[in-house]
């Protein structure tokens, strides 16, 4: 076997996984505070990248400094979309929550391909690659990567140190007893949810430096963000994070060994392996029922 | 007012038997197409709003049942035995599937099923061998299209029968009380896990049927259009605009949303989709029981009236 071109796949998939890890801790935040899987979260991100793209198009804004734009205003409508729409399914039976988040996410891919259209777009900005031995890095890949780490970092930090964090950790081991500790719940939702939209929001600016971006990937990033998510096991942190990396990795030998008609399908076909084998995650506890 | 309901019956069923022969063919298809979209509504109700486990993936079994049915068809099988492949087939998958998912909480179910449509997509093209790919499977076209009118009936109806035993037979009343309260199900003894996965194989062995009838009547299946996440999408609006859970809400659906698509959706293809989002949005926070039940809720209809 060529190893040099396996630490070639290696580090590459590893670059992308930083990325998967971002998105997930925002999927698994919502998840772990309120039980809510949101299948929008996919869609969150497509709204992070095209807000990248106009301020690049239209106004010349630095991609990497439209992070502070995209992630405040994914912020805003995260606890928006909690304040006024998600708060009635909370405690409602999990079915209400999931079709709800459903719809949120199909009016959102339409709304959309309506507003952007369907065409393929990408923001062309830091371009080309740097060499370590005989190891290429890619420029965006890399600042991708350390940014992402770097937003992850800060949330755990935040999660572990702030108030509010320790607020949102508490809610999602106990959401009766932390309310008896004298936290607002309801604020606390609405914090969450914001907070894992922000971080959609700053993986699909990030992503838009990576990829060509268009209206339905949503579904696709969905399903990969799911697929960390279940890895790690749901609602834990430290799995997402790890998932995400695990994730990023098997993409990148998938795309090696295997005919690339077949390779797409490695995230799905990882998820449904995992769900049939494990799906309390590898890292995770048993929950059945 | 009973007898009134009950002549409008008789003229809409006279008519729906007469419509092959004396209809234009356009009407004729419409009408098809709303039986297929019973049957696909109804299944998908059969297990999310009788057991409250959401498939979001549920086009998968129509898919299969389109080419299980359609390559048994392409190597010369009669079509009434193909079809019955295509609905084995289907059941098959659902056993695979549910027997590990159905264990867990919803939760992980809905996530499974988002990634099998997918993952059975995306294997259906890759082996061109057997299904051609993307390019499509063709079949040689029969010329009495009528009798696929009147098959894809029979497998509405039976499907809408099947859901209304569902609620005078202990079977479906298991079914509920897991929808209820899992738990508290299984403390009573039922066995739900093995109810699950018999209520999923009922709600994916007739759209496989389907699936089967609607590549004969085409002749021409691709997997773009046999595993459209729309038709998943539609299924669902269906059941919620009718009423999940009951056996009249996912025909209502069907009827309604069908004939308003044709109408008036078709002309706004993206914006309708949109309308799509908004309306499940709606309908789980303004009417979680869809039509029916708002009427039932109103005292249009009596609130003991199994429906």
């Amino acid at each position: 076997m060529d190893l040099h071109l396996l630490t070639q796949v290696l580090v590459g998939g590893v670059l992308v996984g930083g990325i998967y890890s971002l998105v997930a801790l925002g999927l698994t935040m919502i998840f772990g505070v309120m039980r809510v899987i949101n299948i929008a979260h996919g869609e969150l991100l497509v709204l992070g990248s095209y807000i990248t793209y106009w301020l690049f198009t239209l106004l010349g804004f630095n991609p990497l400094l439209s992070l502070f734009v995209s992630m405040p205003v994914m912020f805003g409508f995260g606890y928006l979309l909690q304040r006024y729409v998600v708060r009635h399914v909370v405690d409602a039976p999990e079915l209400s929550s999931l079709l709800l988040t459903f719809g949120i996410a199909i009016f959102l891919t339409n709304a959309i391909r309506y507003v952007f259209t369907s065409d393929y777009r990408s923001v062309p900005y830091l371009t080309g690659s740097f060499y370590l031995g005989s190891i290429a890095f890619s420029i965006p890949r890399v600042v991708s990567f350390v940014i992402a780490l770097a937003i992850t970092v800060g949330a755990f930090a935040y999660l572990r140190y702030s108030r509010l964090g320790m607020a949102i950790r508490a809610t999602s081991q106990h959401r009766e007893v932390a309310m008896v500790c004298g936290i607002d719940v309801h604020r606390v939702y609405r914090y969450a949810f914001g907070f894992g939209c922000a971080l959609a929001g700053a993986g699909g600016s990030l992503m838009s430096i990576m990829f060509s971006m268009h209206p339905e990937m949503g579904a696709i990033l969905n399903l990969k963000a799911f697929c960390v998510v279940v890895l790690g096991g749901l609602g834990s942190y430290s799995g997402a994070f790890l998932g995400g990396l695990i994730l990023g990795l098997v993409e990148g030998l998938a795309a090696l060994y295997l005919a690339s008609n077949i390779s797409e399908a490695v995230a799905y076909g990882l998820l449904v392996f995992i769900l049939l084998v494990r799906p309390s995650g590898i890292f995770g506890r048993a929950e059945a029922n | 007012m009973k007898s009134l309901l009950c002549a409008t019956f008789v003229v809409v069923g006279v008519w729906l038997v007469l419509a092959p022969w004396v209809s234009s063919a356009y009407l004729t298809t419409l009408q098809l197409i709303i039986f297929m979209y019973i049957c696909l509504a109804s299944s998908w109700n059969l297990i999310s709003g009788y057991v409250g486990y959401v498939s979001f993936g549920h086009v998968v079994f129509f898919g299969v049942g389109a080419y299980v049915g359609g390559i048994a068809m392409a190597h010369g099988t009669a079509w009434p035995l193909a079809v019955l492949f295509a609905g084995l087939g289907a059941a098959l998958l659902a056993v695979v599937i549910g027997y590990p998912c159905l264990r867990l909480r919803g939760a992980y179910f809905a996530i499974a099923m988002l990634a099998v449509n997918e993952l059975v997509r995306i294997l259906v093209l890759a082996f061109e061998g057997i299904t051609k790919g993307a390019t499509g499977l063709y079949l040689r076209p029969i010329e009495n299209n009528r009798i696929m009118y009147y098959a894809m009936a029979v497998v509405a109806a039976a499907v809408v029968l099947t859901a209304r035993s569902l609620n005078r037979s202990k079977f479906g009343l298991r079914l509920m009380a897991i929808r209820e309260d899992e738990v508290a199900a299984e403390v009573m003894g039922i066995d739900t896990t093995r109810l699950k996965v018999y209520a999923f194989i009922l709600s994916a062995f007739f759209p496989g049927l389907a699936g089967a009838l609607f590549a004969r009547y085409q002749s021409f299946i691709d997997p773009e259009s046999s595993f459209a996440v729309l038709t998943t999408i539609q299924m669902i609006i269906m059941t919620l605009f009718g009423g999940k859970g009951t056996v009249l809400g996912p025909v209502l659906g069907a009827v309604v949303l069908s004939i308003f698509a044709e109408l008036v959706w078709v002309r706004f293809p993206f914006l309708h989709q949109s309308i799509f989002g908004l309306l499940i949005v709606t309908i789980v926070l303004l009417m979680p029981n869809g039509v029916l039940g708002l009427l039932r809720q109103r005292g249009i209809i009596p609130l003991r009236k199994i429906l």
